[in-house]
Order: structure tokens, then C-alpha cells, then sequence
């Protein structure tokens, strides 16, 4: 007490009751973790400026747009026909609009109280928002798993995990950002739910189902979150095999699964999936088993134990044949949709490769390497395992839940790098239990070390030594040995990477100074205002968004990926020789075509590099079996774009659109001509001559170019 | 009958004064007795100067003298002033005017410094600017190719009076002339084409005049310019330019190749990089356009300017455009004066934007503090003045005052100030700030009516009981508190009996530590006894 005099801050704070003192400690370090989750996200917003990023948020943001400016109604009834051409999309009824209601709700919000903000700059910074709610929310999540301190250590490590940094940071509008906070609002609210057996909680469960309606209903577009509709129903049926079922999870479940069910539906894009589509079904089965099982129990109390066992039996047999025949007929009859390919995907991270390439060729599809769960997780892979021994040590209904959504999502996450995402909060929320529960057993003997001179003669525990060390490691920055605590922090320098705006390059001069590759935005632009108002671009899938978005004119394919056959007939294009991608081009009336190249700067994600995902998907259909992958390689079965590459690739569409003139261009010193730095070769067919094309623009760095399609030739000429 | 007569004279007049309908007519006695006319064509844009020495055959003074637009020209005309050759810096007057019988035509009235006396004889110059007149031939082009443009106007000099004698020097981009109207006498020396003297040519008198020159200037135009001056009381000034530019030369023909461009350095009438000047003040520029930061730009501070050199996201060929947004901070000691509640802001009608600038639309926004009344504006040429608006920004509540202007076809000559004055009660400048206050002092006060009141229906024993407790365990540890204070005066009083020997007082003060001693010991074991039934009825709950 003396001791603690001396500070007047700290005497001011020992004035206040334990109550007071309590709060006050909890507010302040969950404000700074939310502070703290809103500033680390800024950071591309600082070095460059505020400006959406990467491809599906431009998709987001154009619609967030329209929807401010011209009202629901107008943004539900919205035909685009900026989009895959001829076939147009109905934006209304094939997105989750959650996203873009949030927003144009804040904006409304926001201009009604005259505080002046461009829809820009609500999409840029909602997801850092997003992020400091969901620090918040997990704080109440992990409370109520453990207790306060666990869940105020769960919150600030969420607030810098860098696996959720990457995919919130601001820019980054995506549905992902919003998704994390209404999942994990969702599975508080169904502890809670849980914990207290009341239809209060289980409604209000509810309520943040239809708030993220399209976390939950993003499953079937991606497929990713399949698991985590099923994580409820799933932990109720652990809880009815390990015996744990009782009247507080059945008024729970049952209100959450009719109410959420048919809340859900009246999303128009929703629809009767979750009814019919068979990743649906684990939690209508799980629905089903709930009654049963609650019936039972009714039946046992009121019954002998004999009588009941012969009725148990014969119960079970016919419902399950029962059961097992509906299933059956419905799926005959189509009326439970098939499993889809993502689905598969998830549970054998093979599948989507060899059978749907269009899958496959998403970078975020790949199956995670080892090296990337330890750079977006970092010290909390190890706090996990002690987090998960924890909850063991002390099971309860809520625990099972978070050790079954800590197990299966570090499965999916295995199988699919965009997964990560889920992973980091159950990871943040089990490594929080885990540090504080290492903390509260160790921290008692850190003042030990002070006393111990003074008092030497007093008998120290057996296990001492060891303890003190534990806890030296974990927390003490004097030590020699580096302070766990702080390693999550101090690791955040990998970042730097993920926080540049990817529509925005930068590389460092030779004298130091920075350079920005802005040709993205550049040849946009161009497009937009130095092209016809209903010019038809053609480019591949990936940047068909940014085109519609930024360019503002009509594209073939963009990242909504709905129609396979038409993407192939874009691949086919690209893999044809010039005369039959005329031809697609005509059919398809496409008036420019848009591709990236990278040789002369080294970028290396452009669409050489991507060329084989178009020869593969072109070829994927029947109009396309003409197109084999093998016809691309050299004999060697090696993909070169030098003297020894395959002729078939030296006269295609896509090598003559990045290439040309590339011939006479001089790159880097003491190489050749047409030195491409990606491929770090020479490229193999440099004089050539376009005949259908002409060469429109190519950005100052020749990231982008574009080429205009010419008209058929005068009849008599 | 005389009264009727009068009385419509009167009324004509009336009419006259009130329409402000001119109209002149042609002063016969007037001769041009010399005209110089030189022709800038060295630019996109045409700029004429003419030197008119006038003469007054007649007998009586004339106040004015009649300027008319030659008919080719007349719809392009921007700007037009005129001074006297011995008077430069004071301008003449220069305004609109009609003449019956001549309603096609474009009349200026040039209001003399003095009367002319008869006789007597004046020079004038009158200096003119057109856009859009110089037409691109051919009009389309290739990358490699350059551009030539073609002039076709009036040989002579167009005038409602007769001309006695006149010279005519058309001043080309380049001495690469493809061709031009031979009517002799003529001379062409390298990048001047000299054409008279031509003698005694009657009034309105017309031939033609055809000049093909190469002429590579970018042909840039603003097509739409919309200048916004937002007026802060706290002390800036924020002004911000929404540019539409477009490549009115040859348009492009066929491919555009990077590699050429890079290479050889073609593409002769493309615009690269312009330069914006900005006045000197001016602070934290931003060139953006809808889709972000366009990060291609210098800036330069100069003494008189702040410099930007600008280069938009891609090369301006013929017949491409492309917009951009500019804008700056400039402190508003330096453009907003006052006296009292009475505000004057004098600023730039438009401002400079690149050289030899054309400007087809402009639009002038000033967004004046919440509040402001009694607005007056004054311009230094016509401008239409459209309905003002209401704009609403952060934490207005009643919206400001938006004065909104309108003009066509603008050139560097444009480049004025106009005056805005307008009445601010100061103490408005508080509002906003106070509102915050206000906000959040509300916001503080519920918080804390919440928190200090209880507004639980029910009583939470075990809630009531832990802060019993809280408080007996103070009251413990202050009785706890004063009881070691006291063996430290238990101590005091050992040493003062130690020097002073003075053994009745020690005694006494021994007896009063004691007594006092046993009271707060009592009182500790009384705390204790509390706290035991305490904790024991709060195990039970």
C-alpha cells in the first residue's frame, strides 16, 4: 500500500473500489484494443491513399454505389448489363446485399447528420471498423467460454493476428470483413443461448443470423463457411452423443433453426436453399434428432425401462429407414441439389484440381503451405494447444463448442488458404484462454524474486524455480530470454506487404526514391473516357470487376465466376490462333481486348503467367476440346516462351497481344532484345504483325494493353 | 399631337435606359485612315491585335468609335479590350452594341478617353481573342504525322468605316506553310506572312484569306470547368477545380504505339504535361480524379506561384479527354477583408490553368459560411448569375449559401477578380464548435445519471452485501492506519521524555495513546465482528 503511494495515478486508481477498478481496466484495454485493430489497418490508407484494393471489393463498391444513389428498390430490380455480355446479370437477386446495406445505411446515416462522407470512403473504412466491433465482440465471446481476463487477452491478439489483418484492412471491402464480426456475434449470442436456455438469447441469435445473412448464405457461393452453418447443429449433436443434451439446448436450437430458417429465406438469393441443397441438411437432420432425442426423454420418464427399450428399438429402425428412403427420393428427384464441387473441394483438397479448373486456378483455393499458418498466426499455433488443454481440463457445453470450431476449422483452413480467416478468431479466442490461464496459475510468483532477498530464510515451493521461469519468459521484458507477449507485435513488420493497395504497384528506384506503377488506373481510365460509351472489353475473369467499376464499360467475364462456358469461350480466345479468336471475338462483338503483361516491368502475376489456367479452362468444354494443355508445352513438357517453346503458344492470340513490338524493346542491360524479365528468357517469336487487332493503348509501363478489335474488311478489297 | 410625340420619346428613352438595349449608328465622317492588324496563329488559339489610327472628317466631336467582329469569327470570339496607343494602361470602355441594318453582325462600342474633335485623329488598339477557330486539316492523323490546321478569315480589315490604308501580318506556329492566299502585295519571311498595304477599301469589306500552316501546340480544351471556393471564417479558403479537358486538334487515326512514343519521341500535337500556376499561398494541392490519386505531378513553389506540373494518367491524342480534379487551401487573410460584420472576398474569376487556356463552360460555386446575408457580387465582365443554392457539410444545420456563376468561352484574359461582399455575424463562427460541446456534455450527463442511479426493479442482496463489505474493510484498514500512527507518537513521545526527562508529561501522554490505542483496537475487533456476520449472511445468499 505504501509502495503504490508514491504515484498519484495509480493512488487515484486504489481509491476506486475493486468494482470501479475492474471496469475501468476493462474498458480502457478493450478501447485500446479496438482503437489499436482500427489504426494497424490504416496503414495503406497512410502510404498511399484511400483507395479500394484487389478485385471483388471494386465489384462491392460499384454496387454499394448504386445503391446509395438510386435506393433499394432500384439496386433489387437492377439488371446489369455492364456484365458478362450478351448475358447480362440481375444484380438484385444474385448477391447478399448485407454488405452494401450496411454501408449505404452508414452513409445515409452519416449525410443525414451532415457529417459529409463520399460512399468511398464508408466502403474503404468499414472493414478496420468491422474489425474493431469484432475485437469487441470477442471479448463478450470469450467471457463467456472462460472469464474476462481470458477474453481481454483473446481480444487484443485479435486485434493484430495478422491471418484477419490481411483480409480487413481498410480497402479491402469485402464481405469477409463484416462476416467474421456477425459470426462470431453469432456464436456469442448461441453460447449465451446455450448457457441460459432462454428464447431471449436464442432470438437474439436471430437477429444476428439475418445480420450477416450473407455469412451464412455465402456458403453456397464459395462454399467456405459450409462448415460453419453446420458448427451449431454439429455441436448440438456432440452435445446429444456425450450425453449433455437437456431443455436449455432444445429451446435453444429449436427456436434458432425455425426462426433463422425462415428469416433467411426471405433473401431472394437465398431462396429455398436452405431447405433443398444439401449442405443444408446436417442442420434440418440435427433438427430433426433434437425432437427425437427430446421425445425420448419424455417417453422414458412416463415409461418402464422395459417397455421403453423395445419402443426405443423399433423407434430407431423405422425412422431411420424412414429417413434414409426420403433422402433418397428427394436427391433422385433433384429436390436436394447435388453436392457442388466446392463442397468437395473442402473435404478433399484434390478434387477441385482435377476436376474443375476454374476453382483450382484461384490463388486463395490452394491448399495452405506450412510456412503461411505460422506468418498469419504466429505465436498463438503454439498458445492453441495450450488453450484447447484448457477447455479439456474444465468442459462444459460451451467449451465443446469452441474446441469443435477450433478443430474443424483448422482442418478447413489446411485445405484452403481463404479459410485462414476463420481460423485466426477461434485461434485468438483459444489463445487467449490459454495465456490466461498460464498467466493466472504463474503470475502469482513473479513478485517472488523481490521478496525473496529479504525473506530468505522462507521456505520456497518445490516446483518454484520452474515457475518463476515459466513466467519470466511469458512476460517479463527484462529478461534475457525475449517475452512471448510481445512477439505477436513485434511481428507485424511481415504486414507491410498486405497493406499496399494491389491496383497500386511500387518498387524502389536506383537512387532509393520510390517508383509507382499506377498503369492499372491509367489504362482504366483511358478505357473510360477514350472509348465508345458501349464498347464491349474482353479480358480474363480476374479484372473484369475493376474494368466494370473503374472503366465503366461492358465486359464479357468478371469474378463472378457463374458461367463456366462462357469463361471458357473467353480462354478459347485467348489459346486460338489469330484467325479462330477472331472469330469467338466477332461472335462475342467484341470491340476491345484488355491483357496484362509484366516482361518489361517483372511483374509477376499477368496473363502469361495465368495463361495455362485459360488454356486448361478453355479446353474444359466441348466447343473448346480442340484446345489441349499439351499443345502448350514444349516436347520437354516445360512452359517456355523462348525460341524452344511450343509453336502453338508462339502464335496464339495472347502471346502476340503481350508481346507485341515487345520484340525491339531493350529491358535490361547487356540482354538482348525482347528480354522478358519475368520469364528471364528471350522470347521466341519477336517479329510479327497483328492482323485482326490494333494496338489501342499500353500504359507507360506496359502493365496494360489494350487492342482494338478492327471491323471485318471491306467487301471489296 | 407634340405631347404624344414627346411623350414616346420619352418613353423610348425610358425604355432605352432600362433594357440596356445600345444601339448606335454608323458615323459616316469616321475613316480609318491607317490600319496594322497582326494574326497570332502560333497557338490553338487566334489572337488578333489591331492598331486603328481614326480620323474625324466631320464636323462635330465623336464619343465613340464602332468595332465589328468579322463575320467569320464572330461566334468564336472570347475576349476583346481595347486602350489608346498613347494611354496604355488605362482601358477603354468596350461594350455590346447594335446597329440597325446590321443585326447579323457583332458590334463593339469603343468609348473614346475624350471626345474626338473634328479633324483630329487617334490610334487605338484593340486587342481580341477567338477559340476554335483554327480547323484542323486534315482532320485526322496518325501518331507518327503532324498536325496542320487551317486558318480561313477576312483579308481585310472588317470595319463599318472606310479604310484609307492597311497592313496585315499573319504570325505562324512554324515556317513550314503548306499554303496561304496569294493576293498580292505579299511577302512570307519565316514564321511571318505579311499581306499590304492594301488602299481604299470601302466599309464591310470582304476576301478571302486561307493560311495552311503545321501548327503542333496541343489544341487542349477545357470542355467543362467547375471551380468551387469554399469560405471558412476559421481562416482558409478551400478551392477546388473539376476539369473536363479534350484534344480538339487532329484526331488520332489508327494505332497508338507505346513503343514509338517512347522511342522516337512522336506523337508532335500530343499534350504530355502541362503546367498549373497557383497562387503563391497556395497549400496542400491534390490532383485526384474519380478513380484516386493520380500520381504523375511536380510541384514547385516560386516566388509569385506555386507551380504544379501536371500530367494527366495518359497521353492527350487528338480526340481523347480525360478529366481531373485540382485543388488547394490558400489562407483567407489574403482574399477575405472585412469591416465589422461586412465581408468582402476578392478572388479570380478562374483561375490559371495552363497556357493559352480556353475554357468553352465554366461554373463558379462559392460556398459562403452558414449565415451569411446581403449578398453582392461584382464581376469585371458578364457573367449569368443562376439561382443560388443551399449546401450542406459538416454540422450545418440551416445549410450555406451558395453563390453560383456561369460562363462561356474563357481565355487567360479572364483571368479578374471579381468582388463578393456579404454580411457574417461572428459570433455564428461558435456555433458549430459549441454544438459539439453540447453533444457530448449531454452524452456525458446520461451516461452518468445511468451509471449513479439504480434502475433495477429487484434488490441483488449479494451485490448490496459485497459493497458492505468493501466499505467495513475500509473502514478496518483506515482504523488500522491510525493505530500505527500512533506508535509512531508512542515513539515521539519516548524521545521526548528521553531529552526532557519530563516524566509527568509522558506519562499523560502515554495514558492518552493508550486510551486511544484501545479504542481503535476495540473498534477493529467491532469491524471484524461485522464483517464475519456479514460474509456469514452473504454465504448464505
Amino acid at each position: 500500500m505504501k509502495k503504490i503511494q508514491g504515484t498519484w495515478g495509480l493512488q487515484w486508481l486504489m481509491r476506486m473500489s475493486p468494482d470501479k477498478q475492474d471496469t475501468l481496466l476493462k474498458m480502457v484495454i478493450l478501447t485500446l484494443a479496438a482503437i489499436l485493430s482500427f489504426s494497424t489497418r490504416l496503414f495503406s490508407v497512410l502510404r498511399f491513399e484511400s483507395v479500394i484494393h484487389e478485385f471483388d471489393p471494386y465489384f462491392n463498391y460499384r454496387t454499394t454505389r448504386f445503391l446509395a444513389e438510386e435506393g433499394f428498390y432500384n439496386f433489387h430490380n437492377w439488371f446489369d448489363d455492364r456484365a458478362w455480355y450478351p448475358l447480362g446479370r440481375i444484380i438484385g437477386g444474385t448477391i447478399y446485399p448485407g454488405l452494401m446495406v450496411t454501408s449505404a445505411l452508414i452513409y445515409h446515416v452519416m449525410n443525414f447528420l451532415h457529417l459529409t462522407i463520399d460512399v468511398r470512403n464508408v466502403c474503404v473504412f468499414l472493414a478496420p471498423l468491422f474489425s474493431s466491433f469484432t475485437t469487441i465482440v470477442t471479448f463478450y465471446f470469450t467471457k463467456e467460454l472462460k472469464d474476462a481476463s481470458a477474453g481481454l487477452v483473446a481480444a487484443s491478439m485479435l486485434a493484430i493476428v495478422p491471418g484477419y489483418i490481411s483480409r480487413s484492412v481498410a480497402g479491402s471491402y469485402d464481405n469477409e470483413g463484416i462476416a467474421i464480426f456477425c459470426m462470431l456475434l453469432t456464436y456469442t449470442l448461441w453460447i449465451k443461448a446455450v448457457k441460459t436456455g432462454s428464447i431471449f438469447w436464442a432470438s437474439f441469435v436471430l437477429f444476428s443470423i439475418l445480420l450477416h445473412g450473407e455469412c451464412r448464405y455465402l456458403v453456397s457461393s464459395w462454399g467456405g463457411y459450409v462448415f460453419l452453418i453446420n458448427l451449431i447443429p454439429l455441436h448440438v449433436l456432440m452435445l446429444m452423443i456425450t450425453g449433455r443434451f437437456s431443455h436449455r439446448i432444445y429451446v435453444a436450437y429449436s427456436t434458432v433453426y425455425c426462426l433463422g430458417t425462415i428469416l433467411s429465406m426471405q433473401i431472394s438469393f437465398v431462396g429455398f436453399q436452405p431447405v433443398q441443397s444439401s449442405e443444408h441438411m446436417a442442420a434440418l437432420g440435427v433438427f430433426g434428432l433434437c425432437q427425437i432425442h427430446a421425445f425420448v426423454d419424455f417417453l422414458r420418464s412416463k415409461m418402464s425401462t422395459e417397455h421403453f427399450n423395445i419402443l426405443f428399438r423399433s423407434l430407431v429402425l423405422l425412422v431411420g429407414s424412414v429417413v434414409f428412403a426420403a433422402a433418397a427420393v428427394a436427391t433422385a428427384l433433384g429436390k436436394i441439389a447435388p453436392w457442388t464441387g466446392r463442397f468437395y473441394s473442402l473435404l478433399d483438397p484434390s478434387y477441385a484440381k482435377n476436376n474443375i479448373p476454374i476453382i483450382a486456378s484461384v490463388s486463395e483455393h490452394q491448399p495452405t503451405t506450412w510456412s503461411s499458418f505460422y506468418f498469419d498466426l504466429q505465436l498463438l499455433m503454439f498458445l492453441f494447444p495450450v488453450g484447447l488443454y484448457y477447455c479439456f481440463t474444465k468442459l462444459t457445453d460451451a467449451n465443446i463448442f469452441i474446441i469443435m470450431y477450433g478443430v474443424t476449422s483448422i482442418y478447413f483452413a489446411g485445405v484452403m488458404v481463404r479459410l485462414m480467416l476463420v481460423l485466426a478468431p477461434v485461434m485468438c479466442v483459444l489463445g487467449g484462454i490459454g495465456m490466461s490461464a498460464v498467466l493466472t496459475t504463474y503470475m502469482k510468483n513473479l513478485d517472488n524474486p523481490m521478496k525473496k532477498e529479504k525473506k530468505s530464510t522462507k521456505k520456497i515451493e518445490s516446483n518454484y524455480p520452474l515457475k518463476n521461469e515459466v513466467d519470466c519468459h511469458l512476460c517479463n521484458p527484462t529478461n534475457d530470454s525475449f517475452p512471448v507477449v510481445l512477439h505477436l507485435p513485434l511481428h507485424l513488420g511481415h504486414l507491410r506487404s498486405l497493406l499496399v493497395p494491389s491496383i497500386v504497384l511500387s518498387a524502389r528506384g536506383g537512387d532509393g526514391s520510390r517508383i509507382i506503377f499506377d498503369d492499372f488506373r491509367e489504362a482504366y481510365y483511358w478505357l473510360r473516357h477514350n472509348t465508345p460509351e458501349d464498347a464491349k472489353v474482353m479480358s480474363w475473369w480476374d479484372y473484369g470487376y475493376q474494368i466494370t467499376a473503374m472503366a465503366n464499360r461492358t465486359i464479357l467475364v468478371d469474378n463472378n465466376t457463374w458461367n463456366n462456358t462462357h469463361i471458357s469461350r473467353v480462354g478459347q480466345a485467348m489459346a486460338s490462333t489469330e484467325e479462330k479468336a477472331y472469330e469467338i471475338m466477332r461472335e462475342l462483338d467484341v470491340n476491345y481486348v484488355l491483357v496484362i503483361f509484366g516482361g518489361l516491368t517483372g511483374y509477376s502475376s499477368d496473363d502469361i503467367n495465368k495463361f495455362l489456367w485459360m488454356v486448361r479452362i478453355g479446353g474444359s468444354t466441348d466447343r473448346g476440346s480442340h484446345i489441349k494443355e499439351w499443345d502448350y508445352y514444349t516436347p520437354q513438357g516445360e512452359f517456355r516462351v523462348d525460341k524452344e517453346g511450343s509453336p502453338v503458344l508462339l502464335n496464339c492470340l495472347m502471346y502476340k497481344m503481350c508481346y507485341y513490338r515487345f520484340g525491339s524493346v531493350y529491358t535490361e542491360g547487356g540482354k538482348p532484345t525482347g528480354y522478358d524479365r519475368v520469364r528471364n528468357t528471350e522470347i521466341g517469336n519477336k517479329d510479327f504483325e497483328l492482323d485482326v487487332l490494333e494496338e489501342a493503348y499500353t500504359t507507360e509501363h506496359w502493365l496494360v494493353r489494350i487492342y482494338k478489335v478492327k471491323d471485318l474488311d471491306n467487301r471489296g478489297a | 399631337m407634340k405631347t404624344l410625340v414627346l411623350f414616346v420619346y420619352l418613353l423610348q428613352a425610358f425604355i432605352s435606359a432600362h433594357c440596356k438595349v445600345n444601339q448606335d449608328v454608323i458615323d459616316a465622317n469616321i475613316v480609318n485612315s491607317k490600319v496594322e492588324r497582326r494574326l497570332d496563329i502560333a497557338t490553338h488559339l487566334v489572337k488578333t491585335w489591331t492598331a486603328i489610327t481614326v480620323e474625324n472628317r466631320g464636323p462635330s466631336a465623336v464619343r465613340s468609335y464602332l468595332f465589328v467582329v468579322d463575320p467569320s469569327l464572330q461566334e468564336h470570339l472570347s475576349f476583346i479590350s481595347a486602350v489608346a496607343k498613347d494611354h496604355k494602361d488605362e482601358k477603354l470602355l468596350v461594350s455590346e452594341t447594335k446597329v440597325s441594318g446590321h443585326n447579323d453582325k457583332l458590334f463593339f462600342r469603343i468609348t473614346l478617353r475624350s471626345p474626338l474633335e473634328s479633324g483630329k485623329t487617334v490610334t487605338l488598339e484593340v486587342e481580341a481573342v477567338y477559340s476554335h477557330v483554327l480547323k484542323p486539316y486534315p482532320s485526322a492523323i496518325t501518331q507518327a504525322e503532324k498536325q496542320f490546321v487551317v486558318l480561313e478569315t477576312n483579308l481585310y480589315f472588317y470595319s463599318p468605316y472606310p479604310t484609307t490604308s492597311q497592313m496585315t501580318t499573319v504570325i505562324t506556329a512554324s515556317s513550314n506553310v503548306e499554303s496561304y492566299t496569294k493576293t498580292k502585295p505579299v511577302s512570307q519571311s519565316d514564321t511571318s506572312i505579311n499581306y499590304g498595304p492594301f488602299e481604299d477599301k470601302g466599309p464591310f469589306s470582304e476576301a478571302t484569306l486561307r493560311i495552311h500552316e503545321e501548327n503542333n501546340s496541343p489544341f487542349m480544351t477545357v470542355t467543362n470547368l467547375e471551380r468551387l471556393i469554399e469560405i471558412s471564417h476559421w481562416g482558409n479558403i478551400a478551392v477546388e477545380e473539376h476539369i473536363d479537358i479534350r484534344h480538339t486538334g487532329a484526331v488520332l487515326k489508327g494505332p497508338f504505339s507505346r513503343f514509338d512514343y517512347q522511342r522516337q519521341q512522336d506523337g508532335y500535337s500530343s499534350v504530355k504535361q502541362f503546367k498549373t500556376s497557383l497562387p503563391a499561398s497556395a497549400r496542400d494541392v491534390y490532383y485526384r480524379d474519380e478513380i484516386g490519386n493520380i500520381s504523375t505531378s511536380n510541384l514547385r513553389e516560386m516566388d509569385e506561384s506555386v507551380d504544379v506540373e501536371l500530367r494527366p494518367r495518359f497521353p492527350l491524342f487528338g480526340g481523347w479527354k480525360t478529366d481531373y480534379i485540382l485543388g488547394y487551401n490558400v489562407p483567407s487573410y489574403e482574399y477575405l477583408y472585412n469591416k465589422g460584420d461586412h465581408y468582402a472576398l476578392k478572388m479570380r474569376f478562374i483561375d490559371h490553368i495552363y497556357d493559352d487556356m480556353v475554357v468553352d463552360k465554366m461554373r463558379l460555386k462559392i460556398i459562403l459560411p452558414e449565415g451569411s446575408k446581403d449578398i453582392e457580387l461584382k464581376v469585371p465582365f458578364e457573367v449569368q448569375r443562376k439561382p443560388d443554392e443551399v449546401h450542406y457539410t459538416y454540422l450545418d444545420t440551416l445549410g450555406r449559401p451558395v453563390v453560383v456563376l456561369h460562363k462561356e468561352n474563357l481565355v487567360e484574359q479572364h483571368i479578374q477578380d471579381f468582388e463578393l461582399h456579404y454580411t457574417f455575424q461572428r459570433w455564428r463562427l461558435l456555433q458549430e464548435p459549441l454544438m459539439i460541446v453540447g453533444t457530448f456534455y449531454l452524452l456525458f450527463l446520461v451516461v452518468i445519471i445511468y451509471v449513479r442511479l439504480d434502475f433495477s426493479i429487484t434488490k441483488d442482496e449479494a451485490k448490496e452485501s459485497r459493497m458492505r463489505v468493501s466499505t467495513l474493510v475500509d473502514e478496518v484498514q483506515s482504523a488500522h492506519d491510525r493505530r500505527s500512527a500512533l506508535y509512531q507518537s508512542y515513539d515521539d513521545a519516548v524521545n521526548k521524555y528521553k531529552s526532557s526527562k519530563d516524566m509527568t508529561a509522558f506519562i499523560t501522554s502515554r495514558k492518552k495513546i493508550d486510551a486511544d490505542h484501545k479504542l481503535l483496537t476495540q473498534q477493529i475487533h467491532n469491524l471484524q465482528a461485522q464483517l464475519k456476520t456479514e460474509s456469514s449472511e452473504a454465504a448464505e445468499k
